[in-house]
């Protein structure tokens, strides 16, 4: 594993701009540290650059500074097993490892140890941008063969000062960091260095739109991407070959691809609809009036139903058997009774779609409470809290998750009956534009209709996981830390 | 077999007085289970006097019915039989099986009940908040100071997810404490941390002590946490549970960890683990699961 | 005294719990309202909203009475039952296997998984028009919809509980020396087995519901194909026998129960472990 200590072996690393390999002092892993490499040239700015660019503290620092910042940039090397340093040290530098791979084990106060493997590109000895006093608050120690870019925290800050706006985005992206790569306490973060008297601490902290950009990026540089679109190629290349360029007879009365894609965009669509027609905007809003209403009507009912189900043992007791009963009957063999008992084309539909919806809701929602640890209610008793104060303050704030998966159950739920509903009976909607273009042979247009049932079910259902992580910022919090 | 162990009298200990908060007496305690027709002892003839402002470690082998006392105490589980005495207020008895939960007993759990969705402050503020004896502004400015004795500022306004689990532990003590308790119950709290993280939390545990002098009713399994912490060690048989030896710790108050190393605790150690070993054998024996 | 102690001992019934007490009453007290209000018009004068409209409990006894010696009843029952479980067999055959695939090969899921995600929301019932144009006959248009609304479920669920198995149970039987195949079979798979049943069940539920419509959307049908309780239903309706609306409904509903009862039996065979918590 360990890399040959000769940079004139085969496999040389591409950015040795000059021959002069750095070189260390063996086997003193009692010393500190090793020789100074002569500097920057044996690295190029570029290669500096672009490894700081990828970090998440330099990431949106301007070119010139960056520029800047790498030219403080020291590299120093290390063999296996010699330690970078110990905690309890001075801290100067933030290091970033270059090549090989570092031991970094963390003790923050009041937390459990924490160890981590770093790999090129990683930041770590954080410490020097905090606050005076700087001690390092963790042992790193080099796994293999090592090279490590070193920068003087005061140089830093000198440079990064020169534009105190972006400074302080810089000095914020420390602080997230250290809070959530390294899982270190808000006292920690909280000590970053202000600069020119701005506050760096978690309050600065960049939640949200910067961090999912570097998520972004991390994506985008894994071969994910690249095998979805793979994926999606290989269906819709065959669905265009089969159709289209084969003619398998199975395929015959198919719409193909192109033909769909043609009339989805056509400004004048042989049947009727595409993006470019009204009708198409009208039998969304149909459909989505729908769904919204029974939706909306089913929370309202289902969620305080489910609530009393799972906190009332009486309540369960009573209401429960004649909620079970009539569960096993499916939703849509209830619609020619709903057809009986609403008038209209509209009810009927929106029943449905509310039964539906409403079950789902109502019954995730009495297993979220049940499934609240009684932890949680016993210690509100200890504190002195009335049976309605725990309703209140405990089994309402703990079912919600449980409650928001239910509902994007129940929504996805939801478009499943109401598609049903609108192709039996009903006028307009998504549903209904299926079903007749059927009748009327107008096969492109199923396809259509389809596509967008898919685009608006997916969409609807991420509204309601959106409204859930708004509402729940505990949760999200905490998952991002790893649910410790 | 009624087995009532030698109480001691309800003494002064460094301080308080007899006559004031915090001295339970547990008074021949039995309860039976009933899982489907299956009568199952789980203490039996349990008695025992707490001291005000005394810490009382009750030690003994996994699923033993130790917790099962907590809960009486605490007015979660009702009783069989027998009394449990809070200063001189009947907590439950044969007339009323289920003590009512209160604020003058706070339990501190196993796993941690500090409530997710509500940030650190607004956990600790809600005991006072619930219970509207003070106003906000006073309940708010009481938690923040508390939270800095504690040595826990700075993390107002962080949720428990984000915290690692001994910072929750303090977080969850100093929400009992908001409520000036006359006993704390702590349910094996540390059980799940680490040795080095449980040493810092033991020496937490008796900073806060010292400063409140609550009567703290302790249970673990862990015989050195007991003998760091405890002024009485009530040790435990197997299930059904009834005190089996009690032991007064006679090492003086304020402890630190040097204490550890001392003779006298190696004298009490040696004293006490044979017993407990005996216990836990006998537990293992019988297929215990953890409570 | 002792008399008296012998024959307490012997004649003591087992009382019914509270909790089934409740039960019964509340379910009483539901056909009670039922009947009352299908009944409205008569002792009220004017029908009531919804409730009005709905065939009263004793007359749909009388007429599932008489349907009970209709051997086309019968058929229908069948008909249904058949599609059920070709159809939630066929998803369980191709989604068991995908969804395991899916969770144990990084490469298979980022290549496909997005595919299924894309198609999943939109509704089974949406292919209905699309599998009729395909498929030649009405059966295996039926039979392929029934199938894609399982599939998704028993797939997801296979996935999530493929994803969530500790991380520590392959570190063991790696350090056993296990093979590839070995944590395959004697990790993955049985780890996985409690997310499958939930999968069937929910497949099941999802199931039912496609075939009922199915069955009514697509109609009598020619040729001996169609038919089933779902159009028992919709023929009900369309023939004005509404009575035997509430018949097929309930039967439904009887043999959804009885199908995912099964079901659960046959899951805890599987879990044993699970049972014996």
């Amino acid at each position: 594993m360990n890399t040959p200590a000769s940079s004139t072996a085969a496999g040389a690393p591409p950015w040795r701009g000059a021959a002069n390999a750095p070189t260390t002092v063996p086997g003193s892993a009692s010393s500190s540290r090793a020789l100074e490499v002569p500097g920057v040239e044996t690295y190029s700015q570029e290669w500096i650059c672009a490894l700081l660019r990828s970090t998440l503290p330099f990431q949106t620092l301007p070119e010139e500074l960056l520029h800047a910042v790498a030219r403080l940039a020291r590299v120093r090397s290390y063999a296996a097993g010699q330690v970078i340093y110990r905690r309890g040290e001075e801290a100067d530098d933030i290091h970033i490892v270059a090549s090989g791979r570092v031991r970094h084990e963390l003790l923050a106060p009041g937390q459990e140890r924490l160890e981590r493997t770093m790999h090129s590109g990683d930041v770590f000895g954080w410490a020097a941008v905090l606050e005076a006093p700087r001690q390092r608050l963790a042992e790193t120690t080099a796994l293999e063969r090592t090279e490590v870019l070193q920068i003087d925290g005061e140089q830093l800050l000198q440079v990064i000062e020169r534009d105190p706006a972006a400074g302080s985005v810089v000095m914020s992206r420390f602080a997230a960091m250290i809070t959530r790569e390294f899982s270190a306490p808000a006292s920690v973060a909280a000590r970053v260095r202000h600069l020119n008297g701005r506050s760096a601490g978690p309050a600065g902290v960049p939640t949200g739109w910067a961090l999912t950009m570097y998520r972004l990026a991390q994506w985008l540089k894994s071969p994910r991407p690249y095998l979805m679109v793979t994926g999606f190629g290989i269906l819709l290349t065959l669905w265009y070959l089969t159709v289209e360029v084969w003619k398998l007879p199975r395929f015959a009365d198919m719409p193909g691809l192109t033909v769909v894609v043609k009339e989805m965009f056509s400004q004048d669509p042989t049947y009727g609809l595409s993006v470019y027609t009204p009708e198409y905007y009208q039998h969304i809003w149909a459909s989505v009036r729908r769904v919204g209403i029974a939706f909306v009507l089913a929370t309202a009912l289902g969620v305080p139903l489910g609530l009393f189900l799972g906190w009332s043992k009486t309540f369960r007791e009573y209401v429960f058997p004649v909620f079970e009963t009539l569960r096993p009957i499916p939703i849509l063999a209830w619609v020619p009774l709903a057809i009986l008992m609403f008038s209209g084309t509209e009810s009927p539909v929106i029943f449905l779609t509310f039964l539906a919806s409403f079950y789902a809701t109502a019954l995730n929602t009495m297993l979220g409470v049940e499934s609240i640890d009684e932890s949680y209610s016993r210690a509100a008793y200890c504190l002195g809290a009335s049976k309605w104060q725990v309703f209140r303050e405990v089994i309402v704030p703990g079912a919600m998750p449980f409650i928001f998966t239910g509902l994007q159950i129940s929504i996805g739920v939801a478009w499943f009956s109401l598609v049903a509903g609108e192709m039996v009976s009903g006028e307009f909607g998504l549903g209904y534009v299926i079903n007749t273009s059927y009748t009327m042979v107008r096969y492109p247009t199923i396809i259509i209709g389809m596509v967008t049932l898919g685009l608006v079910g997916y969409v609807t259902s991420a509204m309601v996981r959106v409204a859930g992580d708004w509402l729940m910022q505990w949760r999200v919090r905490e998952l991002t830390m790893g649910g410790r | 077999m009624a087995a009532v162990m030698e109480t001691t009298p309800a003494r002064a200990v460094s301080g308080r007085t007899a006559a004031a908060q915090g001295a339970i007496r547990i008074e021949d305690v039995v309860k039976v289970y009933d899982p489907g027709g299956a009568a199952v002892m789980a203490v039996d003839h349990c008695s025992l006097d707490i001291a005000a402002g005394e810490i009382c470690m009750i030690v003994g082998p996994s699923g033993c019915g130790k917790t099962t006392l907590l809960n009486a105490i605490a007015g979660f589980h009702s009783i069989t039989s027998g009394r449990i005495w809070l200063d001189d207020q009947l907590l439950c008895g044969p007339e009323k099986p289920l003590a009512d939960p209160g604020s003058d007993r706070v339990v501190v759990f196993q796993n941690g009940a500090l409530f997710p969705w509500k940030t650190n402050l607004d956990n600790v503020a809600f005991g006072p908040m619930m219970q509207g004896r003070m106003s906000r502004k006073e309940v708010y400015e009481k938690a923040r100071g508390m939270m800095a004795d504690a040595g826990l500022s700075g993390m107002e306004h962080n949720y428990p997810g984000e915290l690692s689990s001994g910072l929750r532990r303090r977080v969850e003590i100093v929400r009992a404490l908001m409520n000036d308790p006359k006993v704390l119950l702590f349910d094996e709290p540390y059980r799940a941390l680490d040795s080095l993280t449980k040493s810092v939390m033991h020496e937490a545990l008796l900073e806060i002590y010292y400063r409140n002098k609550v009567t703290i009713f302790f249970i673990t399994h862990d015989l050195e946490e007991a003998v760091f912490l405890g002024h009485k060690l009530v040790i435990m048989t197997s299930r059904p549970c009834r005190p089996k030896k009690v032991i007064e710790v006679d090492i003086a108050h304020p402890r630190d960890y040097g204490v550890l190393t001392s003779s006298r605790f190696r004298q009490i150690m040696d004293e006490t683990s044979e017993v407990v070993h005996e216990e836990a054998r006998k537990s293992f024996a019988a297929g215990e699961k953890e409570g | 005294m002792q008399a008296a102690v012998f024959s307490r001992a012997s004649l003591q019934l087992p009382m019914p719990s509270q909790a089934t007490r409740r039960a019964v009453v509340s379910i009483l007290l539901f056909i009670v309202f039922w009947e009352a209000g299908s009944r409205s018009k008569e002792w009220l004068g004017t029908a009531l909203p919804w409730i009005g409209m709905v065939p009263a409990p004793s007359a749909v006894l009388q007429v599932w009475g008489g349907l009970l010696t209709d051997p086309g009843y019968w058929q229908s029952w069948y008909l249904s039952l058949m599609r059920v479980l070709m159809g939630f067999t066929a998803a369980m055959l191709v989604g068991i296997p995908l969804g395991l695939l899916m969770a144990v090969s990084r490469v298979f899921n980022d290549m496909w998984f997005p595919s299924f995600e894309v198609l999943r929301p939109i509704p089974p019932l949406a292919w209905v028009p699309a599998s009729i144009i395909f498929w030649p006959t009405q059966e295996l248009s039926i039979g392929f919809v029934t199938f894609l609304g399982a599939f998704f479920a028993v797939v997801i669920n296979v996935v999530g509980g493929a994803k969530s198995i500790d991380t520590r149970f392959f570190h063991a039987a790696r350090a056993m020396g296990a093979s590839q195949w070995d944590i395959f079979r004697r990790v993955v798979l049985p780890a996985t087995l409690p997310s499958i049943v939930v999968g069937s069940s929910v497949g099941m539920g999802i199931t039912w519901n496609v075939v009922v419509a199915a069955e009514m959307i697509s109609g009598g049908g020619s040729s001996g194909s169609g038919g089933g309780l779902g159009f028992f239903i919709w023929n009900s309706y369309v023939g004005g026998s509404y009575e035997q609306i509430v018949v097929g409904m309930i039967s439904i509903g009887i043999a959804g129960y009885a199908c995912s009862e099964a079901l659960r039996r046959l899951g805890g065979l599987a879990t044993p472990w699970l049972r014996k918590r």
